[in-house]
């Protein structure tokens, strides 16, 4: 009986994508097979899609960077190196600094997302209060620095595990760590109304 | 803290179900960039010319190559035996005698005459 497993990828067919690894999908792409891009972009797309709206609070600004990060991706196609890493580490980075890029095109004279003292109290309570009134969380996520929502987002949002955020990062898992529970306390603080205990140090 | 901490945990609980979806026209925007990259990485590239192939496709191909090559032909057969009614290249471009015109420009030609 002939073992079918070790036939290469492109001989046994795109029939098994959903079974495929980002990889292989990744190198049938590269190949010129169209059937992996689609699969790609099932599985990847929408999880670089929710990253980039948690940290921009903007749906065409999130569209827009998803789409951007999908396209590095097609190109970067060819010169991926099987085993390396994997392609979802390396598109959740690329997307969280496609993200940055936006952030400080945005606000170019602002280095994080500390927020600014407001002229009006009351509009800016009412605004806040508007703004909870839709996400509680997202209004909460806007208020921390920027490295501890990453952080967050990852860890609580997209349930990545400690070591591949830390991948993702640049960063160790310890870093991980303190990041995500500094970025917890903040959101905690800022939720209860305790803006002034918010540390806006960050890694 | 707890209490905070239950209500954060709540609240992710909530994020996590109401992942945004991917909307149709984002999904068509990506699936044309990756087919735009995919033809043109399949585009057949065009194969690399030698230097000799371009520089007879600069004289205008194959056909000029062999005009060009009877006319050089025919400049060497005239060179070696060159008819009556042509005349001698020589005289045209010296109508002197060379070793007069040298004598001429003041220089030392007593090497020419050790020569002869």
């Amino acid at each position: 009986m002939e073992d079918l497993t070790s036939l290469p990828q492109d001989v046994r067919g795109t029939e098994c994508a959903a079974d495929a690894s980002d990889d292989a999908l990744l190198r049938q792409f590269a190949e010129g097979d169209a059937g992996a891009a689609r699969a790609l972009t099932d599985r990847l797309a929408p999880r670089c899609f929710s990253v980039a709206m948690r940290m921009l609070g903007n749906r065409t600004e999130a569209e827009d960077v998803t789409q951007d990060a999908m396209m590095r991706l097609w190109k970067m196609a060819p010169k991926w190196v099987s085993g390396q890493a994997k392609v979802s580490t390396w598109l959740y980075r690329v997307t969280l600094n496609l993200c940055v890029d936006v952030q400080r095109k945005n606000r170019p004279d602002r280095l994080d997302d500390v927020p600014e003292p407001e002229d009006n109290d009351l509009s800016a309570a009412e605004k806040l209060q508007e703004a909870a009134r839709k996400d509680a969380l997202q209004t909460a996520l806007s208020q921390l620095p920027e490295r501890q929502k990453q952080a967050v987002i990852l860890r609580h949002i997209e349930e990545l595990s400690n070591p591949e955020i830390a991948g993702i990062m640049g960063i160790s898992t310890e870093a991980v760590e303190s990041l995500t529970a500094r970025g917890k306390r903040g959101l905690a603080a800022i939720l209860a109304g305790r803006q002034d205990e918010l540390g806006y140090e960050d890694d | 803290m707890t209490e905070d901490n239950m209500e954060l945990d709540q609240l992710f609980a909530q994020a996590r179900q109401a992942q945004p979806a991917l909307s149709d026209n984002l999904a068509v925007r990506i699936l044309t960039d990756a087919e735009a990259v995919r033809l043109e990485r399949l585009k057949p590239s065009a194969p690399r010319r030698s230097v000799w192939a371009r520089l007879v496709e600069g004289i205008g191909g194959w056909q000029s190559m062999g005009g060009l090559v009877a006319a050089s032909a025919a400049g060497v057969w005239i060179g070696f035996a060159a008819p009556d009614f042509l005349p001698d290249p020589a005289t045209i471009l010296y109508p002197e005698d060379t070793s007069f015109a040298v004598a001429n420009l003041g220089l030392d030609t007593s090497f020419l005459e050790d020569a002869e």
